[in-house]
């Protein structure tokens, strides 16, 4: 009986898992094949791999740049985020004066607020500050975006963190600056990492903000470069599917080297 | 509560305290690493990029399109991009390729940011003057010569108030294509093309019955449906200003066009319900949908005579036949064909070179180029210099002939960009997915277009008075 | 080098601050205003972002025109608003897409309580399901835009299988396309569930289960007695926030699949404001659809605001 319920467990798994893994195979059997074999055989395995559709990507398409905005995007945006929500959740963890729960608060609301209701306004502002095909445009966006999470994320875990601690620097007369500096920096690594992470996806993976602040084809980042090659690409299916497949290669990387990071930081924003 | 799941119990919290404070070089990496990411963001700022570098080069941008209408634009662009620089090494010009679903949004928000390209492609007719009324459109005329401009064809579709906005590239027409093999196999005559509405249902019906698909086409970007309204709904009306009108909404016009536009939805649901196109048409873009006549998956389709041309290498020459679409509206103009020089070139009013750009957009029509795209494509240039009777090829003769039999218009260019984006698509939709009938796609034309006045105003009166100009 | 950071040399190296005598004043600042300094650059981060955005937003909302020639039209947008076909069906869409929200959280609760003990592959497992999560939503959206395609990969697996009931133009069908997207949604969000639900089951300390064993109750009585109601809080907000998703951030699975189409029969509320205000350039009515979309997201948000205290209160 348990030996027929693990074989079922076992099957449903690896049912599941085809399920989660299939649409990703087929990106990359397709990004192998010529346009030829694909028209004729979609779903098959690819007997003649080729890789002239990585080589016309990268040499024909401007996704090196691409991919490089869009790293260039993600570490400005998640950099200052980080930098800007530690130092806010230290003033509201660790210091004293009205109004610090009331911004924790607001925080947790603006979470949850849809990035395209900001749309309109950014972009006339953007429009105004002469950004527009600007990265600065969006790398001002997105860490306004991130700044949210990020607090959130910073007080629930600098809350953990024994009051003792900093209390007895305190008494010693420490400044605030060396206590974030020398007790909680020291100990946030882990989190900190974990937070890159999650607000690193975020960005990486963004479109709409993407697609409408950044229009010059040198300057759009790798998805909003992406979508906008698909109409004229349609037909080429392996060209496409190579694109595709650079653009989710660097998270497949990070994930199978950082897994738990990815895991502990993405479900961090349940059930505070 | 339950968080602590997700970060460790409140237990080994103090051990991981202490493991923790060995991630001090950690942090001493992240801190620098924040500080360097604030550092590149303010090096991201415009004013210390490249434009800045000492650089004497004229850099031209052009957002350019049409290798939708003719496979091998974007080709032949290239090449005459590379000569030109090679000639003028002071000039660099950047080509970005646009889509179908790219062309109209990406200028209209460059339009409005007024940044971005400094030569764009548009559809000819509206969605260039519209944009040239709204001021982002400076006029080619202020920077060609007449005695060149003279040599364009169809100038007129581009022409406001004694200013011609752009320049044409080429000249396409929208034929019928059928595949004779497989109209021999379906037992008609292999040809001759359907030339009333009512055979051309009798050879889908004769081709339906062999197991072939007769009419290959794609409208999941909507450009099925805005095909159907371009050339049937055209057939409908005795003049353009019938349409003109109609979205002016001058006296009785309006409801004259609806009634016309109910008779055009109708008969292409018949085409549609009696199973006569491919069963995804609505899951294909029309591009995508292309590709079934050249793999021999679909008989007939209607396609520019770029593609017409392409498609007849593929599949040999003999087995292509191209003719006018099947008459069947009684309008006067249902006795046009569908001519356009489809896209169009301009400078945009914020570039800073717009010489340069003109002086490029001239060279272009020289003779060789014009005759290079000729022959890298096939297609027409849209220039009188082209010495036409040189073609020798009989499918392009045959198209050329359809192309020159007389007056031309393609109607989609004759109303608003939006109400092409907010009616006429998603109402070719409704009918090609089955999930409206021909009044509610006229339903939506009403709104559409009471929508787009109240919400253009400024391009509403522009709009108005263009139409009235009798253009 | 190590050494060095034991918590008893790390608060010895904290220099208490004995710099000449500050004047009092700068050292009340220093003690009762630091919080604001620190905080300054958040706020103005959201004051920029966020406040700025509300308030245009809403100015924007009764105006009509592109950018540049903006005309005054008092309320007539949102007017039109509940006029608009588009719009209507957008929001509608919007609505029907949480049906994925019970789908995501109970396909996997289910495969959380199923892999709720240790066994040979369990990580590995869990890996795989999450990973659709972090995958950009672009990519894979046209790897199944060609998977859903009429007569694409599926429908001709469906084909081979001898299934020909179920083979549909799977985006190209007004009333096949939200299942499609749904479909999407819920493939990419499944691990997402999974890994939360994991982690919480974990957490049920292990006595209870035993003890409930003892009592002769059988697996399936334990996992609907002892352990869902045990995380019913995670489950909550997990369906909270996938509602929020839902709501808010499915732009790119809608411009991606099927820019909207058929008829509008895809569109959604955040592809109505991008269609109008940018690929139109009538940013009056897309600002209207926003600020009708805050209204609908705020309900939402003070829903989950709501769970929240409530669970604080709980956890005493």
């Amino acid at each position: 009986m348990q030996h027929v319920r693990n074989t079922l467990r076992q099957l449903l798994l690896i049912g599941i898992s085809i399920i989660s893994l299939y649409p990703v195979w087929f990106m990359l059997s397709t990004a192998l094949k010529s346009s030829k074999s694909y028209t004729l055989d979609p779903t098959g395995f690819p007997t003649h791999v080729t890789f002239a559709n990585f080589s016309t990507v990268i040499h024909s398409w401007p996704i090196l740049l691409w991919m490089r905005n869009s790293l260039f995007v993600t570490v400005v945006a998640v950099g200052v985020s980080t930098v800007i929500s530690i130092m806010a959740a230290f003033a509201i963890v660790f210091g004293r004066g009205p109004g610090r729960e009331s911004l924790f608060r607001s925080n947790i609301a603006l979470m949850a607020i849809p990035p395209v209701a900001l749309l309109i306004p950014m972009y006339t502002l953007m429009v105004s500050l002469g950004l527009i095909n600007q990265l600065p445009s969006v790398m001002i966006f997105y860490t306004g975006l991130l700044v949210p999470f990020s607090v959130f994320f910073f007080v629930n875990f600098f809350r953990e963190i024994p009051m003792e601690l900093v209390e007895a620097a305190y008494m010693d007369g420490a400044p605030h600056r060396r206590i974030l500096r020398k007790i909680i920096l020291p100990i946030s690594g882990a989190s900190t990492v974990t937070l890159v992470i999650v607000n690193a996806i975020f960005v990486w993976n963004e479109l709409l903000v993407a697609l409408v602040f950044l229009q010059s084809n040198t300057s759009r980042t790798l998805m909003a470069g992406l979508a906008l090659y698909q109409g004229r690409y349609v037909t080429n299916e392996p060209l496409l599917m190579a694109a595709a497949f650079f653009s989710i290669l660097p998270l497949v990387v990070l994930y199978i080297f950082g897994q738990r990071f990815f895991v502990r930081g993405l479900t961090a924003g349940i059930g505070k | 509560m339950n968080s602590t799941v997700l970060h460790g119990d409140a237990a080994s919290k103090s051990t991981r305290l202490t493991s923790s404070l060995k991630r001090h070089v950690t942090i001493k990496f992240l801190s620098s690493f924040c500080v360097v990411a604030m550092i590149l963001g303010v090096a991201a700022l415009p004013t210390a990029g490249p434009a800045g570098a000492a650089s004497k080069k004229t850099s031209i941008t052009y957002w350019f399109w049409g290798e939708s209408d003719i496979p091998g634009m974007t080709k032949w662009m290239q090449q005459r991009i590379a000569t030109y620089e090679q000639q003028n090494p002071d000039v660099k010009i950047s080509l970005v390729p646009q889509s179908n679903t790219t062309i109209i949004p990406s200028f209209t928000l460059a339009a409005q940011s007024k940044t971005g390209p400094d030569l764009d492609t548009q559809w000819a007719t509206l969605p260039t003057i519209l944009p040239a009324l709204g001021g982002s459109v400076t006029p080619i005329s202020n920077y060609v010569s007449k005695a060149d401009t003279s040599h364009w064809l169809n100038t007129n579709e581009n022409t406001y108030k004694g200013k011609i906005y752009a320049m044409p590239l080429y000249m396409i027409g929208v034929p019928l294509v059928w595949n004779k093999k497989l109209f021999k196999k379906a037992g008609l005559n292999p040809n001759v093309a359907p030339t009333t509405w009512a055979q051309f249902l009798a050879d889908c019906k004769a081709l339906k019955a062999h197991g072939i698909t007769p009419f290959g086409m794609g409208n999941q970007d909507g450009y099925f449906g805005a095909w159907m309204f371009a050339i049937y709904e055209k057939q409908m009306l005795n003049s353009i200003s019938q349409l003109t009108q109609g979205v002016a909404g001058t006296g009785n016009a309006e409801t004259k066009l609806l009634g016309s536009l109910k008779s055009m939805y109708t008969s292409f649901q018949t085409l549609i319900k009696d199973g006569y196109v491919n069963s995804n048409v609505e899951s294909l873009s029309l591009n995508q949908g292309w590709q079934l006549f050249p793999q021999g998956k679909a008989a007939m389709s209607f396609t520019t005579d770029g593609n017409a041309l392409s498609w007849a290498k593929t599949i040999g020459e003999a087995n292509v036949g191209a003719a006018k679409p099947p008459i069947l509206g009684t309008g006067t103009l249902a006795a046009t064909y569908d001519v356009t020089q489809s896209s169009d070139e301009f400078i945009t009013s914020w570039s800073k070179n717009p010489k340069a750009d003109a002086k490029f957009l001239e060279w272009l029509h020289e003779p060789k180029n014009m005759i290079a795209l000729n022959k890298e494509t096939g297609a027409f240039p849209a220039d009188n210099q082209f010495p036409l009777k040189d073609i020798t090829d009989p499918l392009a003769r045959a198209l050329d002939k359809l192309d020159t039999s007389g007056t031309s218009v393609w109607l989609e260019n004759f109303i608003p960009p939006q109400i092409d984006s907010n009616a006429d698509i998603p109402a070719g939709q409704l009918i090609t997915s089955g999930s409206g009938s021909p009044s509610q796609a006229v339903d939506l034309w009403k709104q559409q277009i009471a929508l787009w006045r109240t919400q253009q105003p400024t391009q509403f009166k522009q709009f108005s008075a263009w139409a009235s100009s009798g253009s | 080098m190590e050494s060095m950071n034991s918590p008893s040399s790390l608060q010895l190296s904290i220099e208490t601050d004995e710099r000449s005598a500050p004047d009092e004043r700068k050292v009340w600042r220093r003690r009762h205003l630091w919080p604001y300094g620190y905080m300054a650059p958040v706020l103005i981060a959201l004051a920029l972002v966020f406040g700025y955005s509300f308030v245009e937003v809403v100015r924007y909302s009764f105006y009509a025109g592109s950018v540049g020639q903006l005309t005054y039209v008092g309320i007539s947008n949102y007017k039109e608003l509940f006029v608009d076909p588009q719009f209507i069906h957008s929001m509608f869409n919007n609505f029907k897409l949480l049906f994925t929200v019970p789908i995501v959280t109970i396909l996997a609760l289910a495969l959380a309580l199923v892999i709720n003990t240790t066994f040979r592959g369990v990580r590995q497992y869990r890996a795989i399901v999450f990973l659709p999560y972090i995958l950009p939503a672009t990519a894979m959206g046209l790897s199944f835009s060609y998977l859903l395609q009429g007569n694409g990969v599926l429908d001709s697996l469906l084909k081979t299988l001898h299934l020909p009931f179920l083979i549909h133009d799977w985006l190209g069908s007004p009333s096949w396309v939200m299942f499609s997207i749904g479909g999407v949604i819920v493939w990419q969000q499944f691990g997402f569930g999974v890994v939360v639900f994991s982690a919480a089951l974990l957490a049920v300390p292990g006595e209870t289960i035993e003890a409930a064993r003892m009592d002769g109750a059988n697996w399936w009585i334990v996992q609907r007695k002892i352990l869902i109601p045990q995380i019913k809080r995670i489950i909550e907000f997990f369906v909270i926030l996938q509602a929020i998703i839902v709501l808010s951030s499915v732009f790119t699975y809608v411009y991606v699949l099927t820019g909207g189409g058929p008829a509008y029969s895809s569109s959604v509320m955040e592809f109505f404001i991008y269609q109008n205000g940018f690929a139109n350039g009538s940013i009056g009515i897309a600002s209207a659809g926003a600020v009708v979309l805050l209204a609908i997201a705020s309900v939402f948000i003070a829903i989950y605001l709501w769970a929240r205290s409530r669970a604080a209160k709980a956890a005493g």
